[in-house]
């Protein structure tokens, strides 16, 4: 399981000269199964733009971006649901909740969208340990942005992976909530062998990332 | 959407009614339990005017065309004896004496399923088979008049009179039986073989005109006979031909209850596609964003259909049950007037059916895939 980026700058960044050549933009990147990627930049340098690109959300680029080989603007829409069921999971930085479910329908649609690899209880103990199992049963958008974001986190947990990608995933989160929802993810990702990709504005150790570039 | 499902299982109930009723009158026609109340075999002749008087005779070009008609499963040509005839009881209890004349018809016309209506010159006697209508002008008329005592059809039957044939060489006596009372064909019949026989003996074998001819229909009700009969002059026992009326009432309202069962599934089908469509817009960015979490068109075409489609089927479930229902209950009341029907609706209304709950697949289907593609 390998991304594989080929000089991929976004059509809008292309045009900054300032931008134009990064870590990642302009350049030829493959990233393995099993790796914790780390891509750091400020705002307005394309930490977005990259993830909705990896998620195969933007064709807007130039360059090639394959996954297992495999031209992503070339697959059929169901081939692309396919890959986003078994192989990729996302942390959206606008989190992208269902506004007309709660909390736990939020995550248990993710859950029951395919055959579920989670059960009830595991979810109740995940939703235990990141602190929002109380309010599991409040309408989504009521939530505070940070459990909102914790919800975010839990429902990308509920399907199988290969390349959990995160765009900004604690930005609303304390210290300690860090570090709670980061020892999650981590276990999850081992407990798969999946790789992590994760945008952020600064450096951590939340992860122990095996690359780390800045865009 | 409640009232769209409500006019779907209107518009379907419609729709088998339809059906059912085509397919109801079609049993009545060719079922053999009601044979005897729809009329197969039709005597045809020229209508008597001033202007055929005396020329009466079927041409054989209008036979010929009479015979291919989509109505016609065959015709008998009616033979008339051209000899002078007459018959005379042997027995002083029952006296009688009459001229009279007969006519013979293909044996395959005859209802009377007997092996001895034929005839040879050493026979022991000559088979007759009499209209029912005279044997009752005679018990409810006659013998009343006359004095005379009532008699049974087996009666009848068991009588043998004297048949007498006037030819050249001066008259020859047969005895005569009756064998059969008839319905079919109001006339005297005897075997064509006699027919023959006496017109031989009588030296009018020269002339082989036809005046009448029996005509076998499979559908006496067809309003095309009718329409024929009087295009070319001809006419029929219009008693015969009551059912084209009942079947014009039939088509009539088959017609309508089709047309406004159509109008309204029409009507119906637009009003699911709206509703799709509007829920399908209402919920578009619901849609994309479980598009963008990884489900796929297929998956959510399927969990769209389940929300529209099972509505549909109950709707026409629901009209096929009241179908099922009206086909029952006109069982049980028809029944009373010996009118023999399925208990159970056709398959052809089944079919219906079935091909309207895939017709409304396949416009739901197809809508849940012209607006998630959108």
């Amino acid at each position: 399981m390998i991304f594989e980026l080929k000089k991929v700058i976004p059509t809008i960044i292309a045009d900054r000269p300032s931008v134009e050549f990064s870590d990642v933009w302009g350049n030829d990147i493959q990233w393995k199964k099993g790796e914790f990627i780390k891509i750091t930049a400020p705002s307005g340098t394309g930490k977005t733009t990259l993830v909705h690109i990896l998620y195969g959300l933007r064709k807007d680029y130039i360059g090639d971006f394959f996954y297992e080989g495999k031209n992503i603007l070339q697959l059929r829409p169901s081939e692309l649901a396919q890959i986003r069921q078994q192989h990729w999971s996302i942390v959206f930085q606008d989190l992208r909740l269902f506004s007309s479910l709660t909390a736990r329908e939020n995550i248990e649609l993710k859950r029951v969208l395919y055959d579920p690899i989670i059960t009830e209880e595991q979810l109740s103990e995940m939703a235990n340990q990141l602190g929002i199992k109380s309010i599991l049963n409040q309408p989504a958008t009521k939530c505070s942005y940070g459990e909102q974001q914790r919800i975010g986190i839990l429902r990308a947990l509920m399907q199988p992976f290969d390349f959990l990608i995160m765009d900004e995933p604690f930005s609303h989160l304390d210290n300690v909530n860090k570090k709670i929802a980061a020892a999650l993810i981590s276990a999850e990702c081992k407990r798969r062998n999946a790789g992590i990709i994760i945008t952020d504005l600064d450096k951590d150790d939340h992860f122990d990332y095996h690359i780390s570039l800045n865009l | 959407m409640a009232t769209a499902r409500l006019g779907l299982a209107v518009a379907v109930f419609l729709l088998l009614t339809a059906v059912q009723i085509q397919t109801n009158y079609h049993f009545l026609l060719k079922s053999p339990n009601n044979k005897d109340s729809i009329a197969d075999f039709l005597v045809i002749n020229k209508i008597l005017d001033n202007d055929n008087l005396g020329n009466t005779q079927l041409d054989q070009q209008l036979i010929d065309e009479i015979a291919k008609q989509p109505f016609t499963e065959s015709v008998g040509l009616l033979n008339p004896s051209r000899f002078k005839a007459s018959i005379q009881s042997i027995s002083n209890q029952f006296p009688f004496y009459t001229d009279i004349s007969f006519e013979s018809v293909p044996s395959n016309f005859i209802d009377i399923k007997n092996t001895e209506f034929t005839w040879n010159p050493t026979a022991a006697f000559v088979p007759v088979i009499v209209p029912n209508m005279f044997l009752d002008i005679y018990n409810f008329q006659f013998s009343l008049s006359q004095d005379l005592p009532q008699l049974t059809p087996a009666f009848v039957k068991m009588i043998v009179f004297k048949l007498t044939v006037y030819g050249k060489n001066g008259p020859i006596s047969f005895n005569a039986k009756i064998v059969g009372l008839s319905d079919r064909i109001s006339s005297m019949l005897v075997p064509t073989e006699f027919i023959q026989w006496g017109n031989n003996y009588a030296e009018k074998q020269t002339d082989n005109t036809v005046s009448r001819l029996v005509l076998k229909t499979n559908d006496p009700s067809n309003p095309a006979i009718a329409s024929f009969l009087k295009q070319k002059n001809l006419s029929t026992n219009t008693e015969k031909l009551r059912f084209s009326k009942y079947r014009k009432v039939i088509d009539t309202v088959v017609a309508i209850s089709g047309l406004a069962g159509g109008i309204m599934l029409i009507f119906a089908l637009i009003i699911f596609t709206l509703f799709v469509q509007l829920t399908i817009a209402n919920c578009k960015q619901e849609i994309i964003l479980l598009i963008t979490l990884g489900a796929a068109p297929n998956q959510l075409s399927k969990f769209l259909l389940k929300q529209f489609y099972p509505g549909n089927i109950l709707s026409i479930g629901i009209a096929t049950i009241l179908v099922v229902i009206l086909q029952w209950g006109l069982k049980i009341v028809l029944e009373q007037q010996m009118i023999h029907l399925p208990v159970f609706i056709s398959w052809y209304t089944l079919l219906t059916a079935f091909l309207l709950a895939l017709l409304l697949w396949i416009v739901t289907n197809q809508s849940i895939q012209k607006h998630i593609n959108a």
